[in-house]
């Protein structure tokens, strides 16, 4: 899931300024799970930004998902009457109700930070940077992107301390460990030793996925 | 007793909401001729083994349509009632098929939207489960 958190209050009010009639639109998807931009946190905000302005009038709305038009029915209802959105939803999210309302400005209140795991209520761990060729299945299910300091592909770096933590940061465990010790209890620590070649890095442009079985429906 | 069960149901606005959406309401109440082809292509039915409480046409039903047939007229228990059938018991996939060609993820949806109004929604910061 996608794991954003709030903005500092100060952007926000500055982002907005000048804005008299804003709607503030959550996400019912996972910016609601990570706590960050459900109903609860869309009326909080709500309630902080007339607290510090009393002539603002701003609304709020949750839509289940703003990353799927399906779910845009009563928004489209809405969102005209405004002159400015606020979104809780993820950077994705923001920008999709950006473009399908481009005369009025769709200002952020979250930043996303990573896509991740919820390890319990409100704690959340980065697990995958969405690189686009994934190597768990050679490393343990540990992910070197995201994991190692250096995003290494043939760990470790030389560098782990004595206690199995990261050179770059003490308090981090040293991922190529961790995929040392997993390998080793799964009976293929050879795995650790094979080389893996460089990787095209293919993230520079915006990707474009369509799944096999759709291909011929979009092809034109 | 938390935020969400203080606030007193607003009636008149969950009947507003309804009126809305009447016609989409009525093709589901009085076209779905429970063929059961809705349940095969949910997954979670499948994967619930059948259990009811997850065919899309009975979570609708259930929920929306009870709505509908008490015309709003509505308290905060039977929002919280119906919280898990449209929350927890559905993932809003949009997967389903209906022959009849009914909606159903949008009236999920539509039955979160009314559920919100009222400040229904899953607590998930005290630990309630989405899933
Ligand atoms: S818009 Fe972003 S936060 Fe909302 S459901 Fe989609 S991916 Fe998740
Ligand atoms: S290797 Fe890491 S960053 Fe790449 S897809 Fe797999 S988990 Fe994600
Ligand atoms: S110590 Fe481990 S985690 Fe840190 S950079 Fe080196 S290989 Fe990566
Ligand atoms: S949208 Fe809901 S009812 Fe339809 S297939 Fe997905 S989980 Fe099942």
């Amino acid at each position: 899931m996608i794991i954003a958190e709030r903005k500092p209050f100060e952007e926000i009010t500055e982002m907005i300024k000048g804005y008299k009639n804003i709607l503030n639109v959550g996400c019912g998807g996972c910016t609601s799970i990570c706590l960050a931009g459900g109903q609860k946190e869309v009326n909080q905000l709500n309630a902080e930004l007339t607290k510090e302005n009393a002539e603002l009038k701003i609304d709020s709305f949750v839509i289940e998902r703003q990353c799927n038009y399906d779910f845009f029915v009563d928004l489209d209802e809405k969102a005209p009457k405004y002159d400015a959105i606020l979104s809780m939803a993820c950077g994705a999210g923001v920008q999709f109700v950006a473009e399908r309302y481009t005369s009025i400005p769709v200002f952020p209140a979250l930043n996303t930070v990573f896509c991740g795991v919820d390890r319990n209520v409100g704690w959340f761990e980065e697990n995958c940077r969405t690189c686009g060729e994934c190597v768990l299945g050679d490393t343990a299910g540990i992910c070197p992107v995201t994991r190692c300091a250096k995003g290494i592909f043939n760990g470790p770096c030389g560098g782990t301390r004595i206690d199995g933590s990261c050179e770059v940061d003490p308090d981090t465990p040293c991922a190529w460990t961790d995929i040392f010790n997993r390998l080793t209890e799964q009976g293929r620590v050879d795995k650790i030793i094979e080389v893996k070649p460089p990787r095209l890095w293919q993230n520079q442009v915006r990707r474009v996925l369509i799944q096999e079985d759709y291909k011929a429906r979009y092809a034109e | 007793m938390s935020d969400q069960e203080k606030k007193a149901v607003d009636r008149a606005e969950i009947s507003k909401m309804l009126d809305k959406k009447a016609p989409e309401m009525k093709r589901i109440l009085n076209y779905c001729v429970h063929c059961s082809i809705c349940a095969e292509s949910c997954f979670l039915y499948m994967s619930h083994d059948g259990d009811p409480q997850y065919m899309p046409s009975y979570k609708i039903i259930n929920s929306l349509g009870k709505l509908y047939k008490k015309k709003g007229n509505v308290d905060h228990e039977f929002l919280e009632g119906i919280k898990g059938m449209v929350w927890n018991n559905c993932v809003l996939c949009h997967r389903c098929y209906c022959p009849i060609g009914i909606d159903i993820p949008r009236m999920i949806d539509f039955t979160r939207s009314i559920c919100r109004s009222q400040d229904v929604f899953p607590k998930l910061d005290e630990g309630e489960s989405w899933l």
